[in-house]
């Protein structure tokens, strides 16, 4: 039940996009059709929900001051969060690349239409942030962190989705001139941002 | 280069030789920092506890006026009775490096503040908001039951909705609520703003933080419930 | 975006005062080549934390970029991008370590976002695009003159939403009292985020209002 609310409040109320801005860049670039950019809403959900857990093990059983009292006394006070930064992005860029191999080598087909997105999915701030937020939350454990990357992983599929279909609509759009592209991407992600303000009030 | 640079015996060794470099590279800097980094954590706990006696300070002046107004710091036990040996304001005496929530605690941290002549009691409070850790701490008046100030922070409640409850309207509605009501703890509740509770003291919560809020509540019934003994023992004697 | 940065090398190259130049205008990493909004719109609420993001990301850009440029003959090109990860991981540790050592305030506000710069796609895609191909100099220009174009759309969203969502700018109090006394009230919504995504499209209309040949012809 925990995990639910939890998956409910990462899509619509700390969304990763209309809350914190993680993955802009790929967010703009690649919302200028539905199907593409589904693709790399669920690329980008996979991702997370895979590498989520395993950050998050490595957080509490390597990473953490005193997470490895489980080697015996002498480490309980071992503290290597100077690393965390580095062992995330590692991890991220790592599993991303195996992906790409593993996807590319067995489904061709999968490859042309979701491959091509994993080499920019290791920059997609919302991965790394998905495990930033994971530290600093202190999830009770591993199901909740895997439930809070499922949820922000979606969360991201529907902000880039729907801003993919508003893009389709919008080239029948009268737009000022200087503000065609980008400038009216901005403006629009700004509006869907407030309106998910309004999901504020959801509570489980 | 007499090397390939794509061979895998190459490749290897150079992420070996880089994985060691940085590695030695960032250990270095963090204990070339550390000492730092421990003061000014310090030196923000400190600024804190300044806070809920409603004193604002920068960082360059916490440390002297935590010297000034803080007298006494202890811990005590779930009686309200000091225990031996804790007493020391300093940051690595008993009172103030024993962490809430430690089980190897061997009790909860109080500590005694003068302000203006009069004795306040400052004590920790930590609980779970929304997303993660919220905690604080609350200057309560000698009598034990009337609120002084309090000090609220978290790690990553959302901005604009939970996160305000570090906001200084959020925590200047705690001034002068009553812990006490009919001689009996009753805490303060946080409600809905616009809601009242009749059994206790009130403060409105966040409209948007509802989950963040009810943290809080839940927060002050715990933290400052484990003092009851000690604010009724105060309360007692001041009756 | 591949088509962008091919283009960026060929000009960058010829001239390094146009490696330092170019994006703090016509190349603006944010509004020209769309890198870098990422995460770090969200410390723009003051004006403080936003300075202190844009120092941070340049001093990252350029060091990444001078790094990378001296090692960029040796690099295995299949770890290549990991390579470049953990480089500027290792920077931006250690810009965070600094932080913490010597602004604590300022380090507790941008939270995770300073550990977020690693993916600042900015950086990612200096490194690739210039760094790999060029001399440690014109890639530390390189990396200042990004860091800064970067850097001063960040302080100008900083300094409005400060000014006009709390009234101050750096904390201090600059609209007068006189004005509240009047009716004047902060605006609330500035602090949002999304106000954030505004102020840059605003940004990027005057730009490209100025700049007509950066305007795009489709939506």
């Amino acid at each position: 039940m925990e995990a639910i609310s939890l998956i409910v409040r990462s899509i619509f109320v700390d969304n990763m996009i209309f809350a914190y801005f993680l993955g802009m860049c790929s967010f703009l670039a690649v919302s200028k059709d539905v199907k593409t950019a589904m693709g790399l809403g669920i690329a980008v959900t996979f991702v997370l929900v895979i590498t989520l857990p395993i950050n998050y093990l490595l957080e509490n059983y390597v990473l953490k001051a005193g997470a490895l009292a489980w080697l015996g006394d002498d480490f309980a006070n071992v503290d290597l969060s100077v690393f965390s930064l580095l062992i995330f992005i590692a991890i991220i860029a790592s599993f991303t690349q195996i992906v790409e191999m593993v996807i590319e080598r067995f489904s061709p087909a999968l490859y042309s239409s979701l491959g091509i997105f994993l080499p920019l999915i290791a920059v997609n701030c919302a991965i790394l942030g998905g495990s930033l937020f994971m530290q600093q939350r202190e999830f009770p454990n591993i199901g909740m962190a895997t439930a809070y990357g499922f949820g922000s992983g979606i969360g991201w599929l529907l902000a880039i989705v729907g801003m993919a279909a508003i893009r389709e609509k919008l080239e029948y759009s009268n737009v000022p001139k200087p503000l065609k592209g980008l400038g009216i991407a901005f403006i629009i992600t700004a509006l869907m941002a407030l309106g998910f303000m309004s999901f504020a009030g959801i509570d489980m | 280069m007499a090397m390939n640079r794509e061979s895998n015996a190459y490749t290897i060794l150079y992420a070996v030789v880089m994985v060691v470099v940085v590695a030695l590279g960032l250990a270095l800097t963090h204990q070339l920092l550390k000492d730092r980094q421990v003061e000014n954590e310090n030196i923000d706990k400190m600024q804190q506890i300044l806070r809920s006696l409603n004193v604002d300070v920068t960082a360059d002046e916490a440390l002297d006026r935590y010297g000034q107004l803080i007298q006494n710091a202890y811990l005590i036990d779930e009686q309200g009775v000091k225990v031996a040996e804790t007493e020391g304001t300093a940051p690595q005496d008993p009172a103030f490096s024993t962490e809430l929530g430690d089980p190897e605690a061997k009790g909860l941290p109080v500590y005694e503040a003068v302000v203006d002549g009069s004795l306040k009691y400052v004590i920790p409070m930590s609980g779970a908001g929304l997303w993660g850790a919220i905690w604080g701490y609350m200057a309560i008046e000698a009598d034990g039951s009337t609120i002084y100030g309090a000090e609220f922070d978290h790690s990553g409640e959302t901005p604009g909705l939970g996160a305000e409850i570090a906001d200084t309207s959020f925590k200047q509605q705690f001034q002068g609520k009553q812990l006490f009501r009919d001689g009996e703890f009753r805490s303060v509740a946080v409600v809905k703003p616009g809601r009242t509770d009749a059994h206790r003291d009130y403060v409105d919560g966040i409209s948007g933080g509802t989950i963040t809020s009810q943290g809080v509540d839940k927060m002050l019934r715990e933290s400052v419930g484990a003092y009851r003994d000690f604010l009724i023992k105060l309360n007692m004697a001041n009756q | 975006m591949a088509d962008y940065n091919r283009k960026n090398m060929a000009l960058l190259s010829s001239k390094t005062k146009a490696a330092l130049l170019g994006p703090l205008n016509k190349n603006n990493p944010v509004l020209v080549q769309v890198l870098g909004i990422c995460s770090v719109l969200a410390v723009t609420s003051k004006l403080e934390p936003s300075i202190v993001m844009a120092i941070s990301v340049t001093l990252v850009v350029a060091f990444g970029n001078v790094i990378i440029s001296l090692l960029r003959k040796s690099i295995p090109n299949r770890i290549r991008i990991i390579v470049q990860l953990v480089v500027v991981a290792s920077l931006v540790t250690i810009v965070s370590e600094v932080l913490k050592a010597f602004a604590y305030d300022v380090n507790k506000q941008l939270s995770v976002f300073v550990g977020l710069i690693v993916t600042n796609c900015i950086l990612m895609g200096r490194l690739e695009a210039f760094a790999l191909g060029n001399g440690p100099w014109p890639s530390f220009l390189d990396g200042i003159g990004n860091g800064l174009g970067y850097g001063w759309i960040l302080i100008v969203v900083g300094f409005f939403r400060e000014l006009l969502g709390s009234g101050t700018l750096m904390g201090h109090q600059v609209i007068p009292q006189a004005f509240y006394d009047a009716g004047y009230q902060d605006n609330g919504l500035m602090m949002l985020a999304p106000m954030a995504i505004l102020l840059v499209a605003c940004i990027i209309w005057v730009h490209r209002a100025v700049n007509k040949e950066l305007q795009e012809e489709t939506n």
